[in-house]
Order: C-alpha cells, then structure tokens, then sequence
C-alpha cells in the first residue's frame, strides 16, 4: 500500500508541475504585465506609472528561459510555488496566505453544510425512490431529478434570490457575516440553493446504486429470513452500496475548501471561489497561481484518499 | 420530552431565528446608522495611493483635508477645513508662489493603539503641520504606487527629493533600512515644504499653480501619523496600513473586512467638536438656488454641528439586483438605478407610483465629466496632416452624430447633450453655449464633406465610400451596439467606418502606436476647474511622443498659449473670456465630437435627510441624517416573511406520494 501512495505521490508531483505550466503559458497568452498593472492602478494609470509599478512587482523581467536564463519569470514561478512561497497579491498587495486563511472559514461555512445536508437528504431520497420502485413515486421522482439536472445552477440562483429573497423575505438576498446572530440567515439561502441543484443528479446516481443493490441474491435472503424491508433498505442495501457512494463522496471533499465559484459570487461570501474568481477577473496572477496550486494539492490529495477509503470499506480490495 | 422532540424543538427554533431578511443583526435597527455600499475590494486605503471611488468612499471619511468643499454651492467653492481659512497665492521673487496653511488647533486623530508609542495608554495625538509634510514627502517616494505626482511636482525640490531617495536607498542598505520618517529627514525633506510652526505649513511652488488648492481639498495631502505608518507594516499578525487607516476625520475605522464590510464610527477627537463654528464642522446655511426647494435648507439642520449621523456601515455588494433588491427592501439607504430596473423605477423622467409609494425620492445631478468620440491628429487621412480637408471632415463627422438620440437609447435619458469639453456644472463654462457642429445638420454635413474632397462621401482615390476605422475594446454586447449606433450616424451621410474591437490592452497598445484613427473616451474631473478638462488638449499631453492622456494627439500653439495663460488665472471674466476663445478653436479644429455629460440619477429612502448629489469622489455623508425608527417601522412592514408556499408545497409534496405509498403497502400485505 505505502508503494502504492508513493506510487501514485509521484505522479501527483508529474501532475502539479504540468498543471503550473500550463497556467503559465495560458496567462500570459490572454494577459500582459502591462494588463496585471493597468488592472492593479486603475484607468487614470499613466505609462511611467504602468513602468514603475512592473518594476516594484518584479514583471518587467523576461518571462521565458531562453531571453534570460538566470532571471526569468517562469523559473520564479517555478521556485516561489515549490517552497511555498506564496508572495503578495498583484492587485492589493495583501499576502496571499493570508487570504487564503480568511477565505477557507467563509468557503467551508457554505459548503460543509451543502455536503452534508445533501449527502444525507439525496441518500435518503435516493433509498426512498428505490424502495417504491416501478411505481408512480420512482416515476415521478425520476422525472423530477432529470428535471433538476437540467436546470442551469444560475436559474437556481437568480430564482431563488428573487423568489426566496425578495418576493417570500425569507432570507437575505445576498451577503455573508460571520456573527453568529445572523450568520445562519446568510447561509441559510446558498445552502437550500446548493443542495437543491445538486439534488437531481445525486438522487438519481443513488437510485440507480440502491435499485441494482436490492436485486441481489443477498437482499433476497434477506427477505426470505424475515427481516423487515427498512431493516433491508438501511441494514444491507445501504451497506452494500457504500463504495460507489464513497467514490462520489471522499473526491468532492478537496472541493469543499475551494468553494463554490457561482454561489459566492453571487451571494458575496468572501471565499476562495470568491477570490478564485476575483483573481481571474483582475488579471491577480500571483493569486491565481497560488490557488491552482492548492487545488492540484488537495485533488491528488482527494484522490489518494479515495483510493485508500476503498480498501477500508472493502476487504477485497488491495491497493498495489 | 424525549432527546427526539428536543431535536426537533431545537432544529425549528433555529429555522425561526433564521427566518428574516434582514443583512444587519437586529441590534443594530435602532442605531443612527447610515448604510451605503462598496462595488468592489479595495486595493489601498493608504490615502497616498487609493483613486478610486470604492476606496474613497472610506479614506475621505477618515482623512480629512486642509481645505474641503462647501456641501450646497454650485459652481464648486472651497472652504476651510482642517485649515483655519484658504491660502491666497503670494507671489514671490523668483517667478514661484508661496501658500501659507494655518492648522487648527486641537484636532485630533481617531483612537488607535499606534499612538502607544508617545506613552503608555495613549490612543491618540494632536495634528500637527510635521504631519502633512510628511505625507507631502510621502507623495514623492518612488515606493509608493502614488498616480498624482505630477501636480505635486510643482512643489520645489519634489522630484529632486524623490531622485535622492531612490539613488540613496539603492546606495546605502542601512539607510534603505530605517523607518521612511528617518529617512526622509536624513535627506532634508523637500525643499519646498517649511514647517515654521507646530500649526503652520508654508508650500513653495516653483510656478504659479492655483489649482493645487484643490489637491489640498484630496486625500492625498491628508495628514498622516508618522506612527500609524511605522506601527502597520504588515508584521505577522498585523495589518498594513494601506488596510488600517488612521486620520483626522469625523470618523474612524472601527471594523474593516476588506472582502464584505468597514463599519465607521465618530472620531472623539474630531476638529469639529472643538471648533464648531468652522466652515466644514456646521451644516452650510445657505446653499445653490433651488437647494430650499428640495428640502436641503431645512432649518432644523441649517448651522447645526455635523456628523449627524454616529456610523457608518458600507458592505461590499458586487452584483447589480441584490443591491437594488436589497436598497428595496430598505436595507442600503441609497441607491443608483440599475439599468435592468429604469423602466420599474423611472417612466417619463419621473419615478413610477409604486417607487413613489414606496417613499423613495430620486435626485438628479449632472455629473463633471465628458464622454466624446476622438479623432486622431497624428492619422494622416481625419488628422492634422491632411489640413483644411481634414478639418472639414471632422466637422462634417461631429454634425452627423445626434447625442440627444444616442442618450434616449442607451442612457435612459441619463445625459446632457455635449457642446463642449467642459461640463455646465464647472465656473467658466459659458452659459448657454450653443456648438454649431454639435447640432445635427446632415445637409451641410455633406456639404463640407464635399468641400473635404468626399462627394457624397466617395474616395476619389477608391471610388468607393471614404473607408475609417474606429478602434474599441467593447466588453460586452451592448457596448458594442453603442458604438455601431455612431458607424450607422456616418453611413447617413456616405462614410464607412468599420469597427475595430480589441482587447483594452491591445487598445492602449494601438494608442501608444498611433496606430487608430476614431476612438471613444469619457473623463471624470478630480476637481472642478476647467483646466482638468482643457489640459486633456494641450501639446505637452498628447499620447504621441509624451503618452499623456491626449489620445486625439491634438496640438494647436494658440490653444497652448492661451491654456497657459489660463492655467494660472482665478475664475473671472477673464479667464472665461480666454476659455471662450480655447473652445472656439476646439470647435473648429474638431478634435473631439463631444457626446454627453452624464447625469447621475440617485434614489434615496424617505428616513434619509440633506442628501445632495455631490459629483465628485468626496463622501460627504457627515451632512446626512437618517430617522432610525421611521426606518425599523419601514423595514418591518416590507419585509415580512411569507410562509404559506412553504406549507403548501409541503402539503402538495404529502398529498401526492400518501396514496402511493399506502397502495404499495397495502399490495405488499
């Protein structure tokens, strides 16, 4: 197993210097310096003012090896993301560290509750829909999944600021704080919305998981024990089915630090999708760089992570 | 009651409690606070690199200034702040000029650990000259992100200064190393600056330059504490300073989340509550004409000592609806109009009755700014090169576009149709002036067209339709049917113009190449005199070879001699005679097609009182008072939740898988 992890440690440095490239050559294919300077100043920025601000920021040097071999902004590049040197963002100056540390709080406050309380809800809606199969439930539920997945995540979004913001008064329109006398309005919204979206797709998966599961010879058995058909559906079919739902499950928790790009943009909650997005709509390539850095970390990371919870759920797996 | 039943108990308490829309904990209702918001993050709060309106909206509340503007009187007027009266120009031997700033006495920063360092448990000091000198020294350090050197470079020695402390700094890594305060005085300071008194603040100028009065009137001359700079330097754990501002102002900082909110509160030690009769510390008496008829000169205000209000909550709200959903539902005080909603709000140029049921006034202010269509000079085909042709091509372009059409289709109306580069709200704009190429009058469009070598538009040289290219890095859709609006007012009389679109880098680099021929540009004035709109024409601005803001590359001596002349003269009938004469060059010479002055339509809720359109980038939110309760009464009535569609839903979701499930049980059985 440890040859394995290493194994697969390995391919992940492989992916992670790839990944850093290719954000590289992307950026400044579609953004200059002079970009990331006009971006930081504003509009009124005058030429000199655009020279000097590239000077302090080290963005006048040569980007490619081969102008400057020893001084050249890719090996910086290279050599700050691989001591963890995360430097300051382009655009305020502030450290990116830092950021990232206010930004995780706000992300995960979001998330981890549209984690669980969907995993719970389309568990059981899931097992629900299963246990009435081929009746006039599954096939409304069925419906009303491939409905929800059909449905773009800024319809969600919009309708429901308009619907449950502004028209019901039910929750705040947008916005985020953390005191605890109105943190729970402000989340209260995105995390309806984020479960709801995510609802369709996830019933619909876990259906098809439990209905498979429940045709077994061991469910039959089961049955023809005696035991109940809850006893059936929670005991055995749920047990059984728990690698699939771990493959979905243990690969989106790196997600949940990262945030939900549409959610807090939309609803303002100063996170890392938040920042993820600011940083590519203000040209912040320090910033930017940082974050796809730490996510190619923490995917790998997900990924081993799945790999390992097989072998705990599953004995006849062995990881080689 | 069993652990199941405490569950669920606790579960829908919790539900209950989180049941409101209200953004702001229920506390704070009763509180005179006024709520406005921020568009996006600030980059710098540190008052010598912040320009932009986001950031000024907080370092023009805690950094107050020598000089500010009077809240009512248009034209704009000066009046003193933290000085004690405006400094008159004394002209000196040397051709240069002197101001002498008088400090009050006793004003006081805002309460900060900082001040610690002048003894244990202190938490603030009295302002004093020292202070703005060095924020003055502050404007030349070349590590500073600073975009306004150059009107401070008029100040004797400032570039010297600067050069110095950079070759130093680059020499010597021991004096690199001390505190910007020490290093500054090892070098002397600016020559230009004196500080003869602790109050006292004498300004030396190498040339005559009246409009630095008003960069006194900016933050950027504020006076700044030499410890707050030294104590916020970003150590670990701590803040920088450009995100910990410290000033003289009516109000401090007392939370800042740069990403969601910064809450403001009264500065205790405010000049105000010491000197309550100065000019900027009292609500004005009298005001512009038809300020009574708004309600601005109420007299329970009239003299009265500012703030009205105790604090100040602006939060970062970055997308359009929620903003104008949630300034709806009474939660921000004011709002612009968003153009998804003008139709809901506005109808007829007046608000609609619902708007108006709702008790919101709406408040218009033309805005000193100009939008305008620019020609290239340095193009040989519509610029200088091609002499009288030229000319009356560019004539003959200005009077085919119809500014009054192009504000009703895209502006809402929001506009003032342009006859020159200067806005009407500025001293020297001539009253009533009428542009004889701004009025639309395609017959003699194509006349001079003709008389251009373009018969009804043809090139000789092609034998097809003059063919022009109009540079632009439109972002979105509608932008660039705005620009396909112009290319369709040039087809009526014969040219084809073809739009270039770009991206806004490749656009300045086609500007910095001269490699355009038609663009579309708009300026905001930093402060209200003619010369920050003029100066946008003069030689020594052109992109081409100065990259100055003068993209049209423009370049007449006669307009240079006169703005020169200009430049330096106090408002009066001689110097709107001498603006009148730069205008008629400017009409003739076409330059510029100028299009609108914009006209900023605000919303304002009924318990918000005195709030006037100001134009510019100045918060002046010490003049506004709120009526909190008529507010908490208003908030409440419109925002109570609705919660039947939660049961009905819930009631349809049970109705419609009960019979299910009771016939699958009933089969299983």
């Amino acid at each position: 197993m440890l040859a394995y992890i290493l194994r697969r440690l390995g391919y992940g440095v492989g992916v992670v210097f790839g990944v850093l490239f290719v954000l590289f050559v992307l950026f400044f294919q579609i953004a200059t310096p002079d970009d990331i300077a006009r971006r930081a100043l504003g509009e009124k920025a005058r030429a000199q003012d655009i020279e000097d601000w590239k000077a302090n920021n080290g963005y006048d040097r040569p980007l490619w090896p081969w102008q400057d071999f020893r001084d050249n902004q890719l090996f910086t590049h290279y050599h700050s993301m691989l001591r963890f040197d995360f430097g300051r963002s382009d655009v305020d100056g502030t450290p990116i560290a830092r950021r990232l540390r206010e930004g995780v709080a706000p992300s995960l406050t979001i998330t981890v509750p549209i984690f669980v309380l969907s995993l719970l809800l389309t568990v059981l809606l899931g097992l629900f829909v299963a246990f009435f199969r081929e009746t006039y439930i599954d096939i409304a539920g069925v419906f009303l999944c491939v409905l929800g997945m059909s449905v773009s995540i800024l319809l969600y979004i919009i309708g429901g600021q308009f619907l449950i913001g502004k028209l019901l008064h039910w929750f705040p329109i947008s916005g985020f704080d953390l005191d605890p006398s109105v943190m729970l309005r402000f989340i209260a919204l995105p995390v309806m919305i984020g479960v709801l979206s995510a609802a369709g797709g996830d019933v619909r998966f876990y259906r098809t998981v439990f209905v498979e599961e429940t045709g077994r010879d061991y469910v039959r058995t089961a049955r023809a024990k005696g035991a109940g058909e809850l006893r059936v559906m929670l005991r055995h079919v749920l047990r059984n089915s728990l690698i699939p739902i771990l493959t979905r499950v243990v690969v989106t928790i790196p997600f949940l630090f990262v945030g939900s790009l549409l959610l807090e943009n939309f609803f303002g909650i100063p996170g890392l999708g938040s920042l993820t997005v600011d940083s590519i709509q203000q040209n912040d390539f320090r910033t930017l760089r940082v974050i796809v850095f730490v996510f190619s970390l923490m995917f790998i990371g997900g990924q081993i992570a799945t790999d390992i919870s097989y072998a705990a759920v599953d004995s006849r797996v062995r990881l080689e | 009651m069993n652990r199941g039943n405490l569950a669920c108990c606790a579960c829908a308490l919790l539900l209950l409690a989180g049941c409101s829309n209200n953004p702001y904990p229920d506390a704070d209702s009763a509180t005179r606070t006024y709520y406005t918001t921020f568009v996006e993050a600030h980059r710098t709060l540190d008052p010598a690199e912040a320009y932009n309106v986001s950031a000024h909206k907080v370092t023009g509340l805690v950094y107050d200034t020598l000089l500010e503007y009077h809240y009512l009187k248009r034209p704009y007027t000066l009046i003193p702040g933290l000085a004690t009266e405006v400094p008159v120009a004394e002209p000196l031997a040397d051709g240069g000029v002197r101001y002498r700033f008088r400090l009050r006495e006793g004003a006081g920063y805002g309460d900060d650990p900082c001040f610690e360092r002048g003894g244990k448990g202190r938490r603030s000091r009295e302002v004093v000259a020292e202070d703005i000198a060095y924020q003055l020294q502050r404007l030349a350090d070349p590590a500073l992100q600073v975009q306004v050197r150059e009107p401070f470079s008029r100040i004797v020695g400032f570039r010297d200064f600067m050069t110095a402390l950079e070759a130093r700094r680059r020499a010597d890594p021991a004096f690199a190393a001390l505190p910007a305060r020490l290093q500054y005085q090892q070098l002397g300071g600016i020559p230009g600056l004196r500080v003869p008194g602790r109050y006292e603040l004498e300004v030396r100028l190498s040339e005559p330059y009246p409009q630095l009065l008003y960069w006194f009137a900016m933050e950027f001359s504020t006076p700044v504490p030499w410890e707050a700079v030294e104590y916020y330097d970003a150590r670990p754990g701590r803040a920088r300073f450009a995100d910990h501002p410290v000033g003289a102002g009516a109000f401090q900082v007392v939370e800042y989340q740069k990403q969601s909110r910064v809450v403001l509160e009264r500065n205790p030690n405010w000049y105000g509550y010491r000197h309550p009769d100065a000019p900027a510390a009292r609500y004005p008496s009298e005001g512009a004409p038809g300020d009574a008829a708004l309600g601005l000169l109420d007299p329970a205000y009239r003299g009265r000592p500012v703030p009205f209000v105790d604090r100040i909550e602006i939060r970062l709200d970055k997308e359009d609806i929620p903003r104008f959903g949630k300034f709806l539902q009474g939660y921000y005080d004011v709002s612009k109009i968003i153009k998804e909603s003008f139709d809901q709000v506005v109808q007829s140029d007046r608000l609609t009755p619902e708007m108006e049921a709702l008790g919101v006034r709406l408040q218009k202010a033309v805005s000193p700014s100009v939008f305008y269509l620019g020609f290239n000079m340095a193009d040989k085909a519509v610029g200088a090169a091609a002499g009288a042709r030229g000319r009356k091509l560019r004539q003959a372009m200005s009077l085919a576009v119809d500014s009054a059409r192009f504000i009703e289709l895209f502006l809402n109306g929001r506009g003032v149709e342009a006859q020159a580069p200067l806005p009407p709200v500025l001293a020297g704009y001539p009253e009533g002036y009428r542009n004889p190429y701004r009025q639309v009058d395609l017959e003699r469009a194509r006349r001079l067209l003709g008389e251009a070598g373009y018969p009804e538009g043809i090139d000789p040289q092609t034998g097809k339709p003059l063919r022009l290219s109009f540079d632009t890095y439109a972002t979105s859709s509608q932008v660039l049917l705005q620009r396909e609006f112009f290319v369709n007012e040039w087809r009526k009389i014969g040219i084809d113009v073809e739009i270039a679109n770009t991206t806004y880098n490749e656009f300045q680099a086609k500007l910095e190449r001269g490699a355009y021929q038609l663009y579309f540009y708009g300026w905001s004035a930093d402060y209200p005199d003619p010369e920050n709109f003029l100066f946008l024409l003069t030689c020594d601005m052109r992109r081409i070879p100065h990259n100055g803001p003068n993209s049209a590359n423009f370049c007449d001596a006669r307009y240079d001699r006169l703005f020169a002349q200009m430049e330096v003269m106090p408002n009066g009938p001689e110097r709107n005679a001498i603006i009148e004469e730069m205008l008629a060059i400017l009409r003739e010479e076409r330059p510029w097609i100028e299009l609108f002055h914009r006209i900023d339509y605000s919303l304002a809720h009924e318990w918000i009182s005195n709030l006037k359109p100001f134009g510019m980038s100045h918060p002046m939110y010490k003049y506004y008072d709120v009526d909190p309760k008529r507010r908490a009464e208003l908030r409440a009535a419109r925002n109570r939740p609705v919660v039947w569609p939660a049961w009905a839903l819930l009631g349809v979701a049970v109705l419609g898988v009960a019979p299910g499930v009771r016939t699958f049980f009933r089969n299983r059985q």
